[in-house]
């Protein structure tokens, strides 16, 4: 990534002394500021405000006293927070089992189409524009128990026994997990797509005319190609399903009795439900430093990939 | 070997296929017509699996409400009531969520475009003194959780800094969020640097000033980058939920997607499906306006030619 030294800048570093290198610099700065200022509100002073305010006993979001690691102990005993984060995983697990393959298989055999190729991809693409709000209702409508649930609907059709669905605390994280793929996969398709077109057409004629056949072809030549594209997408996914938390808050309130709780869900009924930003600010905490374990294995993938 | 031309309803033979895994001798062989064959089906299934929850919504909203409260209720509806529409985006009132939405939108696409662009014109071409510090922060930051900043940046908001500002009800804090993007930065950076050096040499040859560079010869160059983040931010924008949510109390400052979860409590199952196709239009109708831009592909593009 980092592509410094190329052979740009040349016309930039004229050497007009040292108050003129001063003033260039200085209207670079400029330019850079707003941008770096609303990354330094966003982005990293939230980390230093809140590890500080973790520490401390909260009214409102006010300080008031010092109380050492209290908030982390208090969190970590609750039998919820456990709860969340083995149902933080099963998020991450049930993601990885559906969304990470199909997105690749549905770009391999997409690239293959002959027929009505851009007619399929739109199709894939379509659950993309969809916002992330109007989805979640959409598949709360679908999943919804009773008869007048759309696949409970279905399933009467078919003279099947009508489901549960999100009220079933063991499929509620599979389902929505299920809508959060709907909406999502295609973008990462699109991205596949790409690489895929990408692979010179030449290896495949090599392979051919050394008789190999398409599945040969498919595995020693397509796999291998999207192999680092694919293990990237890997590792973003795992990160941002770990900071799920829209799509349980909307279609199941984390319910029922938690099933579907997430550790950034808990977070926010912490800090905006029930008033105890310091208990949320560790759950923050907690959460920031397994997914920065994650992020670190990501940057040293990332390297050897590029290595 | 042959180029071809490959419009998107163009009728393409099995002969002609030049691209990907199976190549038009393979479709000889019997086995390979059963794995293609197979393929077309997977690729239809996930199609329709994409697009029935979308149709549903949209013959949903055709509907009357005796047909929603009907046991057993109808997939498609018997009676059309397309007058309902009209109806119900009156008594919402959707309008003045829409441009709610379009004034958050705006603000994010000109705060976006002017301060990400300039930020990624001086990584890519100014390169200040620390500027490799600072890139190296912006890789950083873009994989950095987002855990942590619900409370403080909440709290930030409330009471803005230096003057003590609330920006409840207002859209500022969903516009310095969109300002604060890594990856549109990066973006800008990465295209700037693609543009070629004997451009701007040629044009300070003629006399042209540092300014005059900038607004003369890489921002008119720079239209198609402009383009593509324009489109990521309107999408995000409109996407966008959380931060709305928490800092518009005010109904009259909600937008779709905030309105949109206000009405899952409030507003009877018809009404909500209704609105939900309200939210999927805009980006609809970007869609099909800048298909090309949004899903660029071309299917020759492995082929020498």
């Amino acid at each position: 990534m980092l592509k410094e030294k190329s052979t740009q800048s040349v016309g930039y570093e004229k050497k007009g002394g040292f108050f003129a290198a001063i003033r260039k610099n200085r209207i670079a700065w400029l330019l850079l500021l707003p941008s770096f200022y609303a990354l330094f509100v966003v982005m990293w002073k939230p980390v230093f405000t809140g590890a500080y305010m973790s520490l401390f006993e909260t009214q409102g979001y006010e300080t008031v006293k010092f109380v050492g690691l209290a908030n982390y102990i208090d969190v970590i005993k609750d039998p919820v927070f456990l709860e969340t984060l083995i149902n933080t995983f099963e998020y991450v697990l049930w993601s990885l089992v559906i969304g990470f393959c199909l997105p690749l298989a549905v770009a391999i055999a997409l690239n293959e189409m002959v027929h009505f190729k851009s007619l399929f991809r739109t199709a894939v693409y379509l659950p993309v524009l969809v916002p992330m709000v109007a989805s979640s209702l959409i598949w709360y409508f679908m999943y919804m128990p009773g008869p007048s649930g759309v696949l409970n609907m279905l399933l009467a059709k078919a003279g099947l026994p009508a489901g549960q669905w999100l009220q079933n605390p063991k499929l509620t994280i599979l389902l929505i997990v299920i809508s959060m793929t709907w909406k999502s996969f295609g973008a990462t398709v699109v991205i596949y797509l790409a690489s895929l077109q990408g692979i010179s057409q030449d290896l495949y004629e090599a392979a051919t005319i050394d008789g190999a056949g398409i599945i040969k072809r498919a595995m020693h030549i397509t796999i291998p190609q999207v192999m680092p594209m694919a293990l990237l997408m890997l590792v973003s996914q795992i990160i941002s399903v770990f900071q799920t938390m829209n799509q349980p808050m909307i279609m199941t309130d984390g319910g029922p009795n938690n099933a579907s709780m997430t550790l950034s869900l808990e977070a926010y009924y912490e800090a905006f439900r029930y008033m105890r930003a310091d208990k949320s600010l560790a759950i923050g905490i907690i959460s920031f430093l397994i997914l920065l374990v994650m992020t670190v294995f990501y940057f040293r993938l990332q390297k050897k990939l590029e290595g | 070997m042959k180029k071809k031309q490959n419009k998107s309803f163009h009728i393409n033979k099995f002969s002609d296929k030049t691209y990907g895994i199976i190549t038009a001798l393979d479709f000889k062989k019997g086995d390979v017509k059963l794995i293609y064959g197979i393929a077309v089906a997977f690729i239809v299934i996930v199609s329709l699996i994409c697009i029935v929850p979308i149709i549903w919504l949209f013959v949903s909203c055709l509907k009357g409400m005796d047909e929603f409260l009907a046991i057993p209720p109808t997939f498609f509806p018997k009676e059309l009531h397309p007058e309902k529409i009209a109806e119900v985006w009156k008594e919402l009132n959707f309008g003045k969520y829409f441009l709610n939405t379009a004034v958050m939108i705006v603000g994010s696409l000109i705060g976006t475009i002017f301060l990400n662009g300039i930020a990624g014109y001086a990584l890519s071409r100014l390169k200040p003194l620390g500027s490799s510090v600072l890139f190296a922060l912006i890789m950083w930051t873009m994989m950095m959780p987002q855990t942590l900043n619900l409370v403080p940046l909440f709290k930030n908001f409330l009471n803005y800094t230096v003057f003590h500002f609330n920006l409840t009800n207002t859209h500022w804090p969903m516009w310095i969020i969109s300002v604060a993007n890594c990856m549109n930065i990066l973006m800008f950076k990465n295209f700037f640097d693609t543009i070629p050096l004997s451009y701007v040499e040629s044009a300070k040859l003629d006399g042209a000033s540092d300014l005059g560079v900038f607004t003369k010869i890489i921002v008119p160059l720079s239209r198609p980058i402009i383009a593509v983040i324009a489109l990521r931010v309107a999408v995000a924008n409109w996407d966008m939920f959380l931060w709305p949510y928490l800092m518009l109390k005010d109904p009259d400052k909600y937008t779709v997607s905030v309105m949109l979860y206000y009405m899952k409590t409030t507003f009877g199952i018809d009404k909500q499906i209704m609105a939900a196709f309200f939210a999927i239009i805009p980006p609809a109708v970007i869609f099909v306006l800048f298909q090309k831009q949004i899903v660029h592909n071309d299917n020759n593009a492995g082929v020498k030619g």
